[in-house]
């Protein structure tokens, strides 16, 4: 018999006898995974339709007068050093003009007697989409107020800052509910692992007698609870993905999910999911057996 | 099994061991006893003579309070935690209360001790077969160890004890709960394995299986070595009755003169 299928077979024959314990321990876990992957799983979308907003964000800097093409590269290269930026456009007094009459369709006549040059020059700033430059808007905002030429800057400023706001509740939540699945998931994996311990001392004790390493005690226990955490991380993400799918159909035609595409989690996010289950799971079981085993 | 590498004849060797356990209570004192490789030896004594202790001792389970203990040229208090692990695999152990774990079945029982040794899956279930079958309980082999009356669950423990094929076997009262027949099977046992080379030491009472002319036999009282009866061609001291009453009465006499020179016995029971 190799070390290999000793560990496998003891391993089995545990889960068996105490299969109760185990359910339990599989519950706790696979609830432990579905709280913080459900966190997660709104915190990476909330960010992902901010991304989606911010295709419109930008920040309109007016200019008391028409940049000539020197000013215009002058305030690329200012705008650049203070921050990334996806794209910046110059738009003519002329230019402005046009868009508003576009934008008033069949009332355009109302622009007929009001001269064309009446709108100021502006520069259009698009931010770089990410949360961070969402962040740094406001403090952008008030660097290109300070630059020669500019009489006012606007951006969405309110909404920006809610979002900001939001996404900054979330990403501590995410946080919190990660740290509640470390300790849940590591405490209820010793615990349970340290009752099974105490209601085997008279097999660990037989064990010890006929001369069992201290490998082939521990490891069905390691292996038992790498397996918990599997199963149990498992379990979490399909309830959280058939929660998804319940979401997205029940609220399907909403105005908000028109709005925005929510996505579930990509595949390598669920393996470090189950992945860091199961390392936490084999720790608990591990750190249970070593205290047990070194009486 | 000699894992130092020498090769040396003696399996066991206890050099004035002394086993005390608190308050002041002396399980064993100041003993001293070889036991060669490929021997079997009884170890006799009234109960609470120190038997089940000095047992333990040399399978690492105690650890003298003063003296040294040796099994296969290893000084036990010495011995690295892993060591002792791989030399208990090399020792089988028939507990008195037989250890068996309730909610197994015999077959599992008697794996266990072949089990932490790696053995094939194939060598497990062919030993666990011929032992319950030299030990008539073939019947027995799907049985949960709690199912088992006493006679039974003595044997699984001895089952379990000769299964990986140990250097030394160590049984504390092995026949305890059976009847002559079942002593008879277990005895055969026990003597096949020592005619293969295995060093056997069995700790009991019953009488009917350590009168045999080859037997040595070592007689324990209050802790101490009353009397050692060597093979019968080598026994050349003075005879004295062999009996555990007599052994008693000697043994305080021992006590009163506070010497632990052991006295030697002849098997016919005629006292010098």
């Amino acid at each position: 018999m190799n070390f290999l299928f000793a560990v496998f077979s003891q391993a089995g024959r545990n889960l068996l006898q105490t299969w109760r314990t185990q359910i339990l321990s599989l519950m706790t876990i696979t609830l432990s995974v579905l709280i913080f992957s459900f966190f997660y799983l709104v915190y990476t979308n909330a960010l992902q339709a901010g991304e989606q907003l911010g295709d419109d964000l930008r920040l309109i800097v007016y200019l008391d007068e028409e940049a000539v093409p020197a000013l215009q590269e002058q305030y690329r290269e200012k705008i650049l050093k203070f921050d990334r930026v996806e794209r910046i456009e110059f738009i003519s007094s002329l230019q402005a003009f046009n868009r508003f009459k576009d934008q008033l369709d069949e009332d355009q006549d109302i622009l007929a007697d009001i001269p064309q040059d009446f709108l100021p020059p502006s520069i259009e700033v698009y931010p770089v989409r990410s949360l961070d430059a969402l962040s740094r808007i406001k403090r952008f905002s008030d660097y290109l107020q300070t630059l020669p030429g500019v009489i006012k800057v606007q951006y969405g400023r309110e909404w920006v800052e809610r979002f900001y706001t939001f996404i900054e509740l979330l990403r501590i939540v995410v946080i919190l509910s990660g740290s509640l699945l470390v300790l849940t998931t590591t405490f209820m994996m010793a615990h349970s692992i340290r009752l099974t311990l105490f209601t085997r001392q008279k097999e660990l004790e037989l064990l010890h007698l006929v001369g069992a390493s201290n490998s082939y005690i521990r490891m069905p226990f390691f292996l038992e609870g790498g397996l918990l955490g599997l199963f149990g991380s498992l379990a979490g993400i399909a309830a959280l993905y058939l929660l998804f799918n319940w979401t997205q159909l029940r609220f399907a035609g909403s105005a908000l999910l028109g709005m925005f595409s929510f996505n579930f989690f990509p595949l390598p996010v669920i393996a470090m999911i189950i992945a860091m289950a199961i390392i936490l799971c084999a720790c608990g079981s591990f750190s249970s057996t070593r205290k047990i085993l070194s009486r | 099994m000699d894992t130092t590498g020498n090769n040396n004849q003696v399996m066991v060797d206890l050099t004035r061991v002394t086993r005390t356990f608190p308050p002041d209570v002396q399980a064993l004192v100041d003993v001293s006893l070889q036991v060669n490789r490929g021997e079997l030896l009884f170890l006799t004594g009234m109960s609470g003579a120190g038997k089940t202790t000095l047992l333990r001792l040399i399978s690492g389970i105690e650890k003298p309070t003063k003296g040294y203990v040796e099994v296969s040229g290893m000084d036990l208090s010495k011995i690295s935690r892993a060591r002792l692990q791989k030399l208990r695999r090399l020792i089988g152990v028939a507990y008195q209360d037989f250890k068996l774990l309730p909610e197994r079945t015999v077959a599992q029982n008697i794996a266990v001790s072949m089990e932490v040794a790696y053995r094939s899956r194939l060598f497990i279930r062919k030993q666990t077969r011929d032992l319950l079958a030299q030990l008539h309980i073939v019947d027995k082999h799907n049985t949960r160890a709690d199912k088992l009356s006493r006679g039974e669950q003595q044997r699984v423990a001895l089952a379990r004890a000769v299964a990986n094929k140990p250097d030394l076997i160590l049984a504390d009262e092995p026949t305890g709960n059976l009847d002559a027949e079942s002593t008879e099977l277990v005895m055969d046992l026990f003597h096949r394995c020592n005619e293969s080379g295995t060093t056997i030491l069995i700790a009991t009472h019953d009488s009917s299986i350590y009168n045999r002319p080859d037997s040595r036999i070592v007689t324990l009282d209050c802790g101490r070595i009353v009397a050692t009866k060597q093979d019968a061609d080598k026994d050349t001291s003075e005879p004295v009755q062999y009996g555990p009453e007599t052994l008693f009465t000697d043994c305080l006499k021992l006590l009163d003169k506070d010497t632990s020179e052991p006295v030697q016995y002849e098997p016919d029971g005629e006292e010098s």
